[in-house]
């Protein structure tokens, strides 16, 4: 028995320690909407701050588990069952702070700028690119309109391929691709493109409402046209 | 001789409660011993809501002349003298009190001499039906039971009744097994909210006897591990309504650290108002109904020892 505060990131999401990204976006979802702020299921038992506690520890479990890297570290740091990761490892701690000291502000307009410093500053203890990935969790509310380029830029952001994320969500790269492009025209029936977009913005973390939403204005605005009555 | 051989045959008691008042506790407890009977099990139906009792008028009984408080009160020596059979074969009733108000709360004693009788009764199925509250005698019930199981409404009310009974539920179980006055003092301040210790939680209670005697919290915590509820959620609507008991499922653990078992949930309908004002049974009323078959699958669950996976919902 364990204080709520004390359980794994994998007993939080009620998962088994070995799941798959897919299932552990699946617990998330249900998870998340369980301790909801206005949960009718958990009236009496936590307050509204205690729930809102849990509901942010839930969002950080998933940020944690669904990125393969991030996952890595954690499951490394349960099993060294250290208390929290930055004496651990001393590498990280380096680049913890040269990067831009708020990166958690909206990124879209200018987007080359987080990108580019990293690799060339701080030494590479592990073979594969994607090493930023220790400043963005936890990931920030994204404030700017969900444009093509902009999630082009969120992905990259994640350090995230077009592959991993369409292994993730099972649509096709090509798609991906065209979102990102806003070849509008090479996506397919609006109601697709839909369930594409939120798969997407859940690959990303994003609010799939909203990223759908955005997005799909403007594709309806660049395909209406066509659709002259 | 067959009847010793009988009352020797392992019989399972079921207890049916829930905290708050009106939530169907009796039409539930009835239709699942309708439900056995028509299996072909023995089951004795036992209206313990004295004060409140209802479980007859679920099976369209009459006020009968025998009550639980009959023989509480030692106005009829053996239990046997206060059993009616139902209509429905297999189906025997103990029906509740219509009585006088101190036979509503049945001291140790009277309590210890019913749970005797009980377990020489020849039934394969033993149904309680608890009144609400949390009252000592509805939670000794509970415990002493095989299955306790609770029932909710999809309502604020009604579940917060429901925590607040497994709540009181296990804090009894853990002054049973406690034998240390002042470590039984802890569990009954604990049980105040806002007690001065800091306890907010079971784990912090826990933690709390563990730094007075380690050996007793560990057994607490096996106590918590021992103690699963069954729940089931009635007056169901919509699917938030069934996922209620999911939820509910998971805040349990991680709260009290206990394994609440979502059993099923009961469907809304009107056949069910329609058959209690109508005083017939529900399953006998409206077989096919939705409420009814329902019910059916809480039993075949209980039966199977399953209950609900999240594949229902999705």
């Amino acid at each position: 028995m364990k204080k709520i505060e004390d359980l794994t990131y994998y007993e939080l999401l009620e998962v088994a320690p070995n799941a798959t990204a897919q299932e552990i976006h699946r617990a998330y979802e249900r998870v998340r909407r369980i301790y909801e702020p206005n949960s009718i299921a958990l009236y009496s038992l936590f307050t509204p701050e205690e729930t809102a506690a849990i509901h942010q520890r839930i969002e950080d479990a998933y940020r944690t588990l669904v990125y393969e890297d991030n996952r890595k570290k954690y499951d490394a740091k349960l099993r060294g069952a250290v208390e929290l990761p930055e004496p651990a490892a001393p590498s990280h701690q380096r680049y913890y702070e040269p990067p831009s000291p708020s990166p958690q502000r909206p990124m879209p307009r200018s987007l080359p700028e987080p990108a580019a410093p990293h690799p060339a500053d701080v030494p590479q203890p592990e073979p594969q690119p994607p090493v930023r990935h220790e400043e963005v969790t936890p990931v920030a509310p994204f404030i700017g309109e969900y444009t093509g380029p902009a999630i082009r830029a969120l992905r990259e952001l994640r350090g995230l391929s077009l592959s991993t994320v369409a292994n993730q969500t099972k649509v096709s790269s090509r798609y991906l691709e065209s979102i990102e492009e806003e070849t509008f025209q090479k996506l397919p029936a609006r109601t697709y493109t839909r369930g594409f977009l939120m798969l997407y913005a859940k690959a990303l973390g994003c609010d799939p409402e909203r990223f759908a939403s955005d997005y799909l204005r403007r594709f309806d605005a660049a395909t209406k046209p066509l659709k002259a009555k | 001789m067959i009847e010793l051989q009988d009352a020797l045959r392992k019989k399972e008691i079921w207890a049916i409660g829930g905290g708050k008042g009106g939530i169907g506790k009796s039409l539930i407890t009835g239709n699942i011993g309708i439900s056995l009977a028509r299996l072909k099990k023995k089951v004795l139906l036992v209206d313990a809501d004295l004060g409140g009792a209802n479980l007859h008028t679920t099976l369209g009984i009459g006020v009968p002349e025998m009550t639980l408080s009959d023989f509480l009160n030692r106005r009829v020596e053996t239990i046997q003298d206060v059993i009616i059979k139902t209509s429905i074969p297999n189906l025997s009733l103990i029906s509740g009190a219509q009585d006088f108000l101190d036979a509503a709360n049945p001291n140790f004693a009277q309590k210890t001499r019913l749970l005797r009788h009980l377990e020489t009764l020849e039934a394969d199925y033993i149904l309680l039906d608890l009144g609400a509250g949390t009252s000592f005698n509805i939670l000794d019930f509970f415990l002493f039971s095989d299955h306790g199981i609770l029932v909710v409404l999809p309502e604020p009310t009604a579940i917060e009744n429901a925590y607040r009974f497994i709540k009181s539920a296990f804090y009894r179980r853990f002054k049973k097994v406690v034998a240390n006055q002042n470590i039984k003092d802890v569990i009954d301040a604990a049980m105040d909210q806002k007690n001065t210790m800091g306890i907010r939680t079971p784990y912090d209670l826990i933690e709390r006897v563990k730094t007075m005697e380690k050996e007793v919290g560990e057994i607490l915590e096996l106590e918590v591990n021992k103690f699963r509820p069954k729940l089931v959620v009635n007056q169901v609507r919509t699917k938030n309504d069934i996922q209620i008991g999911f939820s509910m499922r998971s805040a349990c653990q991680k709260y009290f650290g206990i394994n609440l078992e979502y059993l099923g949930y009961v469907e809304y309908d009107d056949c069910v108002w329609q058959s209690i004002r109508s005083k017939r049974p529900l399953s006998v009323e409206y077989p096919y109904s939705r409420p009814a078959r329902c019910i059916e699958r809480i039993v075949h669950n209980l039966l199977r020892k399953e209950q609900l996976t999240l594949s229902v919902l999705y």
